[in-house]
């Protein structure tokens, strides 16, 4: 009677957390990121997929584990539970399982990590553009365009990146005056803007759309003002684009 | 020797911290501000660690109403910049380092069977430093430009004079570099209480976990906070003597984001493992069985104090200056031997005979918060997914599961459990399973939604947000939560309160099953500990001693 009270307990409890963390999700298959819409997600979104399985696999396993002796393991009478101090064969098992486990996520990890830290040289990159971070906004260069025009944006008057669809572009990152964050959230990418630093990142757009960005190390009293708009276009849209731009 | 023969003249143990009859109250307050006793000390570190909790809890309280829609609702960009910098700092360096201090001072000589720490006088002066430091941070809102609003991380060159005039900056800095200095010295005396003062038969392989713990924490203080110090002390210099040392035309971004960093991660652990140290106290009593692995789980905490100086920079990884796979491939590594500690707990309780007292659900309430927490470190520790999030209120949830899984679940498990050596008086149980629930579901509702605000998109440390944004119902949420989380104060304000009133504890082990050597003393101890000690024959002293015929021999020595 009192362990199928139990039992029950232990069901309830165990269904309830599978529900919770599967019904939230409309898009279950990006874990909260869309697929495609750059090229980092098409690496980082099936790592990001798998390792959330591998998370939720060891986390159940494990909770169950903590929750099997609440439950089934409670004191009964005054007699004393065998006092077992060591186990050698199980504590070398819980000791190298998570050793392999670790070690196959650091191997995703290198692959996934060497294909999104790929850089071209200024010289061999399909398209240039150089971000550098204010207090408290962001100015873009297009040095694709002969002129290298530059859009500059204001807290209130957030600046538009343009990118062309399908191509990569790679990006120049640096700051003017304090560290600043350069992320698009949807992208699953950012890179610091240093003062004095010049960090790379290039990758493609490949969803035609507006995606939000925001800069996300804090730079002072408008940190969070210090937006900007992504806007994915034709490749032929963003010729014209930036040579609609005046030179500065 | 290391212990005392108590005088004869007192019939009752109690008489260290408490008024005898007729004593007044000023001199009850001076005698405990300048008491040298490691449990009076201690008791000043606990209360006033607490204190700034509820400090840096009420600042939480703001920010988080701040955050319930979008749209400034009260503070100004600058005041909600301050009011975080000074939630962090408070709730890192005046609240959980000290908290530490507070607990390690209180038992930890107790578990070892010594009549006091090291060096009593330091002791106390740590103490002042600690606490006057940490008053002069926060005195930066009484100045005109209000406190430090540079972030607990301080980033240069934004913490410097050019990008953060103002004298609330200067008293941050120095602040944090005095109560460091305490800190660096609650360290020395530490780690030299474990090495000379421990009682004899008390071999470092009969000593408790948390003592082993509190001993590899204070070595990490002995590496982590230095390094902060001489940061601290050279962005003074920038600040105020016109240095160049964090210019960033000389590499100072990243010399800053480097040096606080070498502190920042062994500080992480500096928080944790004490904290795992109590849980690993609790666990065994409330399962009627030997700490499971002990051995193992000294060599997993070794494995972690010694990894943990050499991750730093995977709070870097986005700085697009660091060796990815080197940094993340030793964060990972980590994640081994605090799966092992995890092993460790379930097998301490697996076939064992467990009870649910308030300490206990505290400790179950640390596991289930901290191995999410834990798992999402291990997301994070792979650099393609910290692309992804880093910097983000994914970041922001990962470490108040970490942290506030860590240290403040098994610190009121750690208030429960030890409250009637502490004072003599047990905690009302009713009331602790109230406390407990209210802050175990407030702690969720707040921060598990906040995974979800990141992969979304929120940054972390924005005073606002749009209404497009689509932010606004997950806030509301963590908001609403928060609220909750405040609320279990309050019951256990009212058991301390009540507390005074309870039957005194007559023996010295309440709970009737402890292991380690508090247990073998009356309840509070006498000023130096003990007036007898028990023979030293195993891990578990007091369980031996009030279960002979359960005693278990580690092999003589």
């Amino acid at each position: 009677m009192r362990i199928d009270r139990r039992i029950g307990a232990l069901v309830a409890v165990l269904s309830s957390t599978v529900l919770l963390t599967s019904c939230s999700n409309k898009n279950i298959s990006g874990l909260g990121f869309q697929k495609g819409v750059s090229s980092v997600n098409d690496t980082t979104g099936p790592l990001w997929y798998w390792s959330w399985v591998a998370a939720g696999v060891v986390g159940v396993f494990t909770f169950i584990l903590i929750m099997w002796p609440v439950v089934f393991h409670r004191k009964k009478n005054e007699d004393f539970p065998k006092q077992t101090r060591y186990n050698i064969p199980v504590e070398i098992a819980y000791t190298l399982i998570p050793l392999v486990i670790v070690a196959i996520l650091f191997g995703f990890t290198v692959k996934d990590q060497q294909k999104i830290t790929k850089v071209d040289t200024f010289a061999t990159a399909p398209h240039n553009i150089h971000v550098n971070a204010i207090q408290w906004s962001w100015q873009f260069t297009y040095n694709d365009a002969p002129s290298a025009p530059t859009v500059t944006g204001t807290p209130a008057q957030p600046p538009e990146l343009v990118l062309p669809l399908g191509e990569k572009v790679l990006f120049t990152v640096t700051a003017s005056d304090v560290d600043h964050g350069f992320w698009i959230p949807d992208f699953m990418m950012q890179m610091q803007a240093l003062p004095h630093v010049e960090n790379h990142v290039e990758f493609a757009a490949q969803k035609i759309g507006t995606y939000p960005g925001r800069c996300n190390m804090l730079c002072g009293r408008s940190h969070s003002e210090m937006l900007f708009v992504v806007k994915v276009v034709s490749v032929a849209d963003y010729r014209t684009y930036i040579n609609s731009l005046k030179a500065v | 020797m290391t212990t005392f023969a108590e005088p004869a003249i007192s019939t009752t143990p109690t008489y260290a911290a408490r008024a005898p009859k007729g004593q007044s109250k000023g001199r009850l307050f001076v005698k405990w501000i300048t008491s040298t006793d490691h449990k009076t000390i201690g008791y000043l570190y606990l209360t006033t660690s607490f204190a700034w909790f509820l400090v840096a809890g009420v600042l939480a309280l703001l920010l988080r109403t701040e955050l319930a829609r979008p749209g400034m609702q009260f503070l100004s960009a600058e005041q909600y910049n301050q009011i975080f910098t000074m939630h962090g700092t408070i709730m890192l360096l005046m609240f959980a380092t000290p908290l530490f201090v507070g607990f390690a001072n209180v038992i930890m000589p107790l578990q070892i069977g010594a009549a006091d720490v090291a060096f009593p006088r330091l002791n106390m002066l740590s103490y002042w430093l600690y606490l006057f430091g940490g008053l002069m941070a926060f005195g930066g809102f009484l100045t005109p430009g209000g406190a430090a609003s540079f972030g607990w991380t301080a980033y240069a060159p934004l913490s410097n004079s050019q990008y953060s005039p103002g004298i609330g900056g200067d008293l941050w800095v120095i602040g944090l570099a005095i109560s460091g200095l305490g800190t660096i010295l609650g360290g020395v005396n530490f780690v030299t209480t474990i090495f000379t003062m421990r009682a004899p038969g008390m071999t470092m392989f009969r000593m408790s976990i948390f003592s082993w713990n509190v001993l590899l924490t204070s070595i990490l203080v002995l590496l982590a906070f230095p390094p902060l110090a001489a940061a601290l002390l050279g962005l003074e210099s920038d600040r105020l003597f016109g240095s160049h040392l964090f210019d960033s035309a000389n590499g100072g971004a990243m010399l800053w984001q480097h040096l606080f960093w070498f502190f920042g991660h062994p500080e992480v652990y500096i928080l944790a493992l004490p904290f795992f140290g109590i849980a690993t106290e609790i666990l065994p009593v409330f399962s009627r069985k030997p700490i499971f692995g002990y051995k193992g789980l000294i060599a997993a905490t070794i494995g972690i104090a010694a990894l943990s100086v050499s991750v730093w920079a995977h709070h870097m990884y986005a700085s697009g200056q660091v060796l990815l796979s080197f940094f993340s491939f030793m964060t990972f590594l980590i994640g081994v031997p605090t799966g092992v500690k995890f092993f460790n707990w379930i097998g301490t309780m697996w076939g064992g005979a467990v009870t649910f007292e308030t300490p206990m659900l505290f400790v179950m309430g640390f596991l289930v918060t901290f191995l999410f927490g834990g798992l999402t470190g291990i997301i994070l520790a792979s650099p393609p997914m910290d692309f992804a999030v880093s910097a983000s209120y994914f970041v922001v949830a990962h470490f108040h599961y970490v942290l506030f899984g860590t240290v403040v679940f098994a610190m009121f498990g750690g208030f429960y459990f030890w409250w009637p050596k502490m004072t003599g008086h047990m905690l009302n149980e009713r009331l602790g399973k109230v406390h407990f629930w209210t802050l175990f579901f407030g702690f969720h509702l707040t921060f598990l939604i906040q995974h979800w605000l990141g992969i979304k998109g929120m940054p972390r440390r924005y005073a606002d947000y749009l209404a497009t944004d689509g932010f606004t119902t997950m806030n509301m949420i963590s908001t609403v939560g928060s609220f909750l989380l405040a609320l279990s104060m309050i019951p256990f304000a009212i058991n301390i309160w009540i507390s005074r009133k309870s039957p005194k504890v007559t023996v010295d082990d309440p709970w009737g099953y402890g292991a380690s050597l508090e247990w073998a003393t009356s309840c509070p101890p006498p000023r130096h500990n003990f007036t007898s000690l028990p023979r030293i024959r195993s891990e578990r002293p007091a369980f031996d001693l009030h279960y002979p015929h359960m005693a278990h021999e580690d092999g003589g020595h």
